[in-house]
């Protein structure tokens, strides 16, 4: 059984179909790639899953109808999404940032074992803890999103372009540090348009088209797909 | 000189009191609130049917006052304004104005159009160097400042102060932390409505406490946040002071009914040379 399970989700904006009869499965400790060009639906699907969108559709988290729990229940419940922009607090320091991600957490002891694991990850922050969060660089302000995201102690991590605009070594640091939350045990849903590094450390993939799943399969198979090959991968 | 430095010192903190109240509602949850004045009112007449009909005593009936109209503004928040936030802000500030009128009938109908007389908690007054100062005044600055730095602790010191700080920042991106944002618009808004309502409870002794007394804080407190910067903590208490001691040095050196225009200029003043206002980026502490 999935950790997570969509059948038949489907998204409006207004009128604008956005999302329709989506399937989508995340397994316990899984990682799952979502590829696709720029409106595919991508950020839609994560607004979705984390209830900060009203979706038609059947919604399982870990067995449990998650269709019409508000938002925060569902961060309680163990998704935690960091979103796409980052979305810090600009003016609030960089620890200030990372304990609102434990804001509905009450176990004092681990959440700050939390805070050392999210310091073990990115070691800059320890450094940088008490500085706004404003006066970090890109790369750096990626690391306080995720950190943030999993100082709600996540089951599922879902991850927003986490690599946009960000120069190619901090890159790689944040692609390795994904892999890292994974083998953790986490599972993460990694939306993500450098397909390259994706399907490098991606499980599963799907690939996204106009608000519809077009491609699923393993990160080998996709990247065998000659069609994907040519839309995301260049070659 | 010295009388303009204590007696600026005084209307400032209260001004302070307002505005800070004010300045919150609208950086957490972008109300601009016409019923600011009416908690102050609310607060000073919760005291006088407190102490003079039930014969509570004061100091109890001022904590009384406060908890009351904090609870009228959460219930404000709740049952009025939170069904019309998906309409466009002008209906939210539409709502606030009513309550702020529906207030002010409400208590003409019940107290009538005459002063009312709340007793002062200290019946002495102080010698400063000449200046007289009574206890009232003494007390209301002091009660002011511990209240403004009791803000201040809660909001850097507690989690729900960070989160609160969070929602003013940027709300989308506090929702995805699991921070209700709704719960948190009603908390500050009962939050403000308490602050408000201590000013009116700590000047009610020395001010005439008529139905409309909270006309002239409201229009203060927009002066203020005009002059500050609106969302900006920081900056309602500079502008607090700005408007307090120019409105002092007037009443010394012109008269009272000069002292009252200062807050209209102020406003037109800073709205021509800098729009925004002095703190215009919204630095919250
Ligand atoms: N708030 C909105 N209101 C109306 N339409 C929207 C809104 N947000 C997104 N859309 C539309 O929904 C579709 C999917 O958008 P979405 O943001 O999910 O795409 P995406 O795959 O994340 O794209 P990108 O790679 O650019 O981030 C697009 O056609 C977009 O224009
Ligand atoms: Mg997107």
């Amino acid at each position: 059984m999935g950790l997570l399970e969509l059948s038949r989700l489907t998204v409006h904006y207004g009128k604008a179909l956005a999302l329709e009869n989506l399937d989508l499965e995340v397994r316990e400790g899984e990682l799952v790639a979502v590829l696709g060009s720029n409106g595919a639906g991508k950020t839609t699907l994560l607004k979705a899953i984390s209830r900060a969108l009203p979706s038609r559709g059947a919604m399982r988290f870990d067995g449990v109808d998650i269709g019409d729990v508000p938002m925060h229940q569902v961060v309680a419940r163990g998704i935690c999404h960091c979103p796409e922009g980052r979305r810090l607090f600009p003016e609030l320091t960089v620890l200030k940032n990372l304990q609102l991600g434990a804001y509905l957490r009450d176990d004092r002891a681990e959440i700050a074992a939390d805070l050392e694991r999210v310091y073990a990850l990115f070691g800059v922050l320890r450094e940088r803890a008490r500085q706004q969060a404003s006066t970090l660089s890109g790369g750096e302000q990626q690391m306080v999103a995720i950190g943030r995201a999993l100082m709600g102690r996540p089951r599922l991590l879902l991850l927003d372009e986490p690599s946009v605009g960000i120069a190619h070594r901090l890159k790689m640091q944040i692609f390795d540090s994904i892999r890292a939350i994974q083998q953790s045990g986490t599972a993460v849903l990694l939306v993500e348009q450098d397909a390259r590094s994706a399907l490098g450390i991606a499980d599963r993939v799907y690939v996204m088209e106009h608000g519809h799943i077009v491609r699923a399969g393993t990160s080998a198979e996709i990247a065998a797909d000659d069609s994907v090959r040519q839309a995301y991968l260049g070659v | 000189m010295l009388d303009i430095i204590i007696y600026g010192a005084v209307i400032s903190a209260v001004y302070a009191l307002l505005a800070v109240g004010f300045t919150l509602i609208f950086g957490v949850a972008r109300i601009l609130n016409l019923a600011h004045g009416a908690f102050y009112a609310l607060g000073a007449y919760c005291v006088y049917t407190l102490t003079a009909n039930l014969h509570v005593p004061l100091v109890i009936a001022a904590v009384i006052a406060v908890l009351l109209v904090a609870l009228f503004g959460i219930a404000m928040e709740r049952v009025l304004v939170r069904p019309l936030r998906r309409l466009p802000p002008l209906a939210v500030l539409m709502m606030t104005l009513a309550v702020g009128l529906m207030v002010e009938q409400i208590l003409l109908l019940i107290f009538g159009s005459e002063a009312r007389n709340v007793p002062s908690l200290v019946e002495s007054s102080f010698n400063f160097g000449g200046v007289l100062l009574s206890g009232q005044r003494l007390l209301a600055f002091f009660c002011s400042v511990a209240i403004l730095g009791g803000l201040w602790l809660f909001m850097q010191h507690t989690r729900l102060g960070a989160a609160i700080l969070a929602v003013s920042q940027d709300p989308e991106g506090a929702r995805y932390m699991g921070i209700p944002s709704d719960r948190i618009f009603s908390i500050v808004m009962g939050l403000s409505a308490a602050i408000a309502a201590a000013a009116g409870v700590l000047v009610a002794p020395f001010q005439s406490v008529i139905p409309g007394m909270g006309l002239l804080p409201l229009v203060k407190a927009f002066a203020i946040v005009i002059v500050g910067g609106l969302g900006s903590i920081p900056g309602s208490i500079v502008g607090a002071l700005l408007l307090g001691y120019t409105e002092t040095i007037v009443a010394f050196k012109a008269s009272i009914e000069w002292s009252q225009i200062v807050s209209v200029a102020a406003v037109l003043i800073v709205l021509i040379i800098r729009p925004a206002g002095f703190f215009g980026k919204r630095a919250a502490f």
